[in-house]
């Protein structure tokens, strides 16, 4: 799931060596941290948070596949 | 609108190999069961331009892609044509589609409004429609278009932001009543 957030900001940003994905597995979560260049901030969360919300609902289908839950969170 | 069109259809055409190699590489990613073909538009709502091009997803996972109303396909189509650049203003005209969703989903909403426009007659206030996204706010303005008795607003902010069906002020006191 880590390389799906990869895939998906490294289409986004202008500078895809930046991006970076840490996941922290919970219990019944496993969290994914994203990192992106400073000035990509913007291509990863979009306009009033939409391109983030997308991303967001990406994840969560595949996350249902496999039964299980993941949050995504965009670290400044 | 017209001449938009017909000048950026090659240009559109510049962004399919992009769009199917990002598309190929998020359902890989995610683990989905889904191919995408590009095709010609050809359905059109009533009132609108049909698309350019379609992005048709076919597969097992088809039944995943619609529901919720669509929106895995939705959240597939914007980032896949953020990702690629494409002008915001040019979204509606590669869509991203799969067992004609888009144009059932049109009937159903050109339905809904006629009803909610005929209810809105009856009893004189107005009404709410369901949030909704500007695409499909979009084809309930145009469906209601040229049907004088109401007009129709969106209100609201976000993923809230709803179309309202007014009954139109009366154009003279003195016109009859039917």
């Amino acid at each position: 799931m880590k390389e799906l957030i990869e895939a998906i900001a490294k289409a986004l940003v202008d500078s895809p060596d930046q991006v970076s994905v840490r996941a922290v597995e919970g219990e019944q979560v496993t969290i994914l941290e994203l990192r992106v260049h400073p000035s990509d901030l913007g291509k990863v969360i979009g306009k009033q948070g939409r391109t983030a919300r997308s991303i967001r609902t990406i994840l969560g289908a595949a996350g249902m596949k496999l039964k299980k839950r993941y949050t995504l969170e965009i670290l400044e | 609108m017209e001449s938009q069109a017909g000048a950026t259809s090659s240009a559109l055409e510049s962004y399919l190999p992009r769009i199917e190699s990002v598309l190929r590489e998020i359902l890989r990613q995610g683990g989905f069961h889904l191919s995408a073909a590009v095709r010609k538009g050809k359905l059109a709502v009533e009132g609108m331009e049909p698309p350019e091009f379609v992005v048709d997803l076919s597969g097992p996972d088809a039944e995943a892609l619609l529901q919720k109303h669509a929106a895995l396909l939705d959240a597939l189509e914007y980032v896949v044509l953020r990702a690629v650049r494409l002008d915001e203003g040019l979204f509606g005209r590669i869509t991203f589609d799969c067992q004609d969703w888009r144009w059932l989903r049109a009937q159903e909403l050109q339905l809904a409004a006629r009803v909610a426009a005929e209810r809105v007659l009856e009893t004189g206030d107005p009404f709410a429609l369901n949030p909704m996204n500007a695409r499909e706010r979009r084809i309930v303005h145009l469906a209601l278009k040229n049907q004088p008795k109401v007009r129709t607003l969106s209100e609201g902010f976000g993923p809230e932001r709803r179309v309202v069906i007014h009954p139109a002020p009366p154009a003279s006191h003195g016109a009859p009543r039917s």
